[in-house]
Formats: structure tokens, sequence, C-alpha cells
């Protein structure tokens, strides 16, 4: 069913306001507005089974649902509110890493991002008034040859926004506002879930359920999800100020910050410059007192002195906390974003994990959908999902632990580190303000081989033609298949196989040439300066399987049987 | 591995040396000293595993793992 797309104009900067609250109010910001359309079920009374149904247009449901859109997958998306960004304003992402960012290139979402957003690449990490740690992320090789940047900073609402204008162009997808899953049934292969409406209620039945609603899922309970809690007595205040003259476009942390009794404070730029500065409290703070508007001008002030200018654009004080289930799938039920796991939002692993979990999901649903994998293949999402929301976990625990020591000895050993980061260099890694979101590796997937695992960057190549290309290119394609990319001058019988996988096996492959390779019989392009090579982490003769998600399945060597049971392997067909 | 032989070239020297740089200060001092000392020497150590081994054999025996 095709929604005629309304008001999806993206949000716009205002002027600001004052708020304060864990719900964005009336804001700074004017939101769009997506009305509530009756659907057939409603109108009809009919119980229609779908394929897909997503709980939540927050940043997961909706990667989610724009990647299915793309490879025109229908899906229904089911979201209590009539915006983005309005509901959950605690723990709203601003920061997103070059692998979501290659995600929202794929999902043609990424030029919009990248105008409105603010790039950086330079983090330093203060103790008092030293410097201790420092990073720019443009001189590590790692970052430097993807087509994307290795962080942007935006405001989350934006790229919801972005992504919502997406779906309408790309259709396949019915983004139903104004509508609440207020019940749940698990049936015999599929779920039926019970929908309020602002004209009355219905139900749906769905073969999958993605459950994408954040940290207040009913799922939780539903399903009676097993899962691990940890919450502390650290207490945070963020507040999202513009100011007249601009700090640099650095990512600025203290560890202990003079200017806040010694406890941390963050700084950090978002797009229509607002800055975002998330003050430590005192253990237990009081909420109110400290998001109060007197107490948040009195921080500022103290931070960037008397004479400081700026607009309060929005206040909201947290107590951070961690949860992660013990398995992403129950039943009908897939789990992701913030209903997969919750931590503190310390390296930007809430949001960009959603993403991740989204484009993971995606394809293999589309390849189930369409035939080409058993539904095996979905399990392998709990599997590689579930290992990277408890890394995740684990390590913005590590953070949390090093900005709120306990008393006593995690104190002791807190005061020894900053201590000596003044004066060795060694200690300064052990100063933990937050390690910074990665695409996160496989090791425990079925699907994927010991030899893969890994994810691909968006790097550049040349077509045949000299024009350039990147992976995203090859992928998109690939069309939903296996791209096989195989390295360097392959014999006849090499490539007689290859041409007999093209044929019968769920794979697109392509052969990768140097600058002096005579092109053969195959699809070509050229790899002159080695990045395509490198992002596929092999050397020499070799190929690569690469994924619809960027993520390698297995690397090898010869073209023979093993590379044979390698695609069956990527796609739970063995 | 963990080494579990004398590996010191001076054992009663060092011995001296580390109770003599406790001399004189609060039991809060010495706290800071021994941390700094045990993060100082763990990075001349680096390996992961003997680091590992060695905080399983210096917690008392009786105490259980809490974590």
């Amino acid at each position: 069913m095709q929604t005629r797309a309304p008001d999806a104009a993206a949000p716009t900067y205002q002027a600001t306001a004052f708020t304060n609250g864990y719900e964005f109010s009336k804001g700074g910001y004017d939101l769009p507005h997506y009305p509530f359309v009756a659907p057939p079920e409603l109108t009809s009374g009919a119980v229609l089974r779908h394929p897909i149904v997503i709980v939540g247009a927050g940043i997961t449901g909706l990667t989610l649902a724009c990647a299915l859109a793309r490879q025109g997958i229908a899906a229904v998306v089911l979201d209590e509110d009539h915006s983005v960004g309005v509901k959950g304003a605690s723990s709203r992402g601003i920061c997103y890493t070059q692998k979501s960012l290659e995600i929202f290139q794929r999902l043609g979402i990424y030029e919009r991002i990248a105008a409105k957003g603010i790039q950086w690449s330079v983090g330093r990490t203060f103790a008092g008034k030293d410097e201790v740690y420092a990073f720019d992320l443009r001189q590590q090789s790692s970052f430097q040859l993807s087509a994307q940047p290795p962080f942007i900073n935006i405001q989350q609402f934006y790229i919801e926004g972005f992504l919502v204008e997406r779906i309408y162009e790309l259709g396949h997808v019915d983004l139903r506002w104004g509508s609440r899953v207020t019940g749940f049934e698990q049936r015999d292969g599929h779920a039926r879930l019970t929908v309020d409406t602002p004209e009355g209620r219905y139900q749906l039945d769905a073969e999958h359920v993605i459950d994408a609603s954040g940290s207040h899922t009913p799922f939780h309970d539903w399903c009676q999800a097993p899962r691990q809690s940890r919450r502390g007595d650290d207490r945070w205040c963020i507040a999202d100020v513009r100011f007249s003259n601009l700090p640099p476009t650095e990512r600025h942390t203290w560890i202990e910050a003079p200017f806040n009794d010694n406890r941390a404070v963050w700084q950090h730029l978002m797009a229509d410059d607002v800055w975002r500065i998330d003050y430590q409290m005192e253990p237990d703070a009081d909420p109110a007192v400290v998001s109060s508007e007197a107490e948040v001008r009195k921080r500022l002030r103290r931070q960037f002195g008397p004479d400081i200018a700026c607009e309060i654009v929005w206040v909201g004080p947290y107590a951070y906390r961690s949860q992660c289930l013990e398995t992403l799938r129950i039943g009908s039920v897939f789990f992701m974003g913030d209903t997969a796991k919750i931590v503190s939002p310390f390296g930007a692993r809430g949001g960009n994990t959603g993403v991740g979990d989204a484009d993971n999901l995606a394809w293999k649903l589309a390849a189930v959908l369409r035939g080409r994998a058993p539904p095996a293949l979905l399990e392998s999402y709990n599997q590689e999902r579930l290992e990277a929301a408890r890394q995740n976990v684990q390590v913005t625990n590590r953070t949390a632990r090093c900005l709120r020591p306990a008393d006593g000895m995690e104190r002791v050993f807190r005061t020894a580190v900053i201590s000596l980061a003044r004066q060795y260099p060694f200690a300064r890694q052990l100063v933990n303000t937050g390690r910074m979101a990665v695409a996160n590796p496989y090791s425990q997937s079925d699907v994927c081989d010991a030899s893969g695992g890994l994810s691909v960057q968006n790097v550049f190549f040349r077509w045949e033609d000299g024009s350039q290309g990147c992976v995203n290119d090859l992928i998109q394609w690939a069309d939903g298949h296996l791209l096989l990319l195989v390295f360097g001058d392959q014999s006849a019988q090499a490539r007689e196989r290859l041409a007999n996988l093209s044929r019968h096996a769920p794979v697109r492959c392509v052969q990768v040439l140097g600058a002096d390779n005579r092109r053969q019989s195959l699809e070509t392009v050229r790899d002159p300066l080695g990045h395509l090579q490198g992002a596929c982490h092999v050397f020499g003769h070799a190929w690569a399987l690469v994924r619809p998600d960027a993520y390698l399945a297995a690397t090898g060597e010869a073209v023979d049987s093993a590379l044979v049971r390698a695609i069956e392997h990527a796609l739970a067909l063995a | 591995m963990m080494k579990t032989q004398l590996h010191l070239q001076d054992a009663d020297g060092f011995y001296e040396q580390l109770l003599d740089a406790h001399q004189g200060l609060s039991p809060e001092q010495s706290e800071l000293l021994n941390a700094r000392l045990i993060l100082l020497l763990a990075n001349q150590v680096g390996d992961a595993r003997v680091l590992q081994e060695c905080l399983a054999a210096a917690r008392p025996a009786e105490s259980t793992a809490t974590t």
C-alpha cells in the first residue's frame, strides 16, 4: 500500500526557548507532523497478515524500514507519535560513526546528513587544566580511505526526518503514525498485535515483529525476555546551548573539570551551532535542582566565563544505566536498538548500535522473504548483534566505572591513573572518558567464517571506464545477493568456476584487477591503490565474500569447493 | 606464564626500598603510592595473561570473586 507523503519536510531550527525535563515539549525545533491515516484493518475490520511489522519509528526502526524499502520489501511501521525526536528526548544521539554513515549512504540520505551535520576528528581529554589524552582520527589510516568521514555530529531527529522523507520516496513501507501497540499474543508462526489509534483499536498479524520501540518497550514483559540490568548513582545533566562565539570543532572531555567541582564534563558540537555540554553531577543529585535554568546558567558561566552569550536550547537530567537482553529473538519477535541493549551514552555506542542492528537484519529478512535463504539465516541476527550488544555494554560500563569510581580503592586507582597520565604517556590510555563506537566484529556467528566477520569500509576503486566507484556501488549492484570479489588474474579453470557460480548461486562476482592486469572475461573493476583489497582484509591472490551489510562472510585464496561451501554457509543453506 | 621462581635481581634490596618508599606517608598517601606502583609495574609486564594470573594469585585464598 502506498501512502501519500504528508508534510515530510525535514525539521528546521527556529528560535530557542528554555525547556527542561525528560520530554522535549516546545523546544527550539520545528519538527514535522505526520498525520494518522486509517489503515485497511480499521476501515474493513479484517485482521490482515503482514510479513514484517516494525514497532517504533526511532532511528533504529526507521533505518530498518528504509533498508527494506530500498530492497522493495513491504513492511508496516507502527509509531505512537506523529513526529520524530519528540518522545524519549532523553539520551538522544548526536554522534554518528563512519559505519553508520556508510549505511546511510547506501540508503540514500548521506548527502543530506553531510550537508546539515558537523564533521570532526579531534578528541581531547583534560584532567584539570592539563590535556592528558588526544586523538585525531584523520591521522589514523583506518579511517582515511572511506568515502565517509570518521564521524559526523548531528541531532538524531534530523536523521530520523531524512529517513522518513526517504521512505516516502521509496514506497513499499507503510508508516502508521499515531498507532500504539497495546497487546501482543504469540501464535503458531506469527504474532497478533493490538493497535490503539485516534480512530479506534484494531488487530493485525505479523510473521516477523521487530521491536524497535526503545527503552520503555512493553515487549520485554510480554515476551518475558531474560535480561541483565545495572543502575548506579551517577547523575548527569545535559545542556544543549547555542553560543555567539564558537568553541573549536573538537570533542573535549574532562575527567576532572575544575569548573565542575572536579567532576566530568563533555563538550561537543552539533548542527545549527548547537553545543552539547554534559555535566556530571553529584551522585544521586536531585534532577529538578540540577536542571533549573539558574543552575544551568551558573555552570555555563563557570565553564565559559561571566560574559558568555548563549541561548539554552534544551536541558535534560539523566541517570545513565545499562541493560542487555540474553537473546535478541523470542518467537516471532526480534529486539533491536534500545530494546536489545541500553548503554550509557559514552562513545556513541547507543544509536550507532541500533543502526547496525537494523542493517544486519534488513538484508537477512529480504533474503528469506525472497526465498534466497532459509529462515535459519535469521538466527544469525541474534548471534551477531548479541555479540555487538554485549561488547558495547561492556565497553560503556568500563567507561562509567572510570567516570564514577566506587568510593575506596576504585577512587584510589582513578587518582593514580590521572596523576600518572600527567607524567607518562602509557597512563593516558587508561583515562577512559569513552571509547568511540566501531563496526563490531562477529566472531560467534554460524554464517561468518573465522576468516570473515569484519566490516568492509566504503573505499574507492575505478570502474573499467576510469570513473570512480565505491564499495556501496558494488553492493547496490549485487542487489541483495552476496558479492564475491576475486583479486588478481584467474586461471581459465577458475574463471569457468566463477562463471558457473554467477549463474547458479545467489552471488554476484567481480574480478578486481591491479593497474597492470589484463582484463579477463569476468565483470571487472580496477584497484590500482589496493584500497579495495585492504578494505577486504586480504592480500595477493584472494577472494572476499561480502554481504549486503558490507561485512565479510568469508575470505580465502583458491577458487575451489571451499568457496562454494562458504557461499552456502553465508546464507545458512548448509 | 606467571613466574613463581625468584626473578628479582636483588630481592632483599627491593623489599627494603619498597618499605622505605612508604616511610613518613599517611595511609592515604601509601594507598596512592601502591596504586601508582601497581600501574607502573603492570605496564612493565604488559602480557595480559600474566597480569590476569597475578591478579588471581594476589587475591586472598579464602575470598571468592564477586564480579
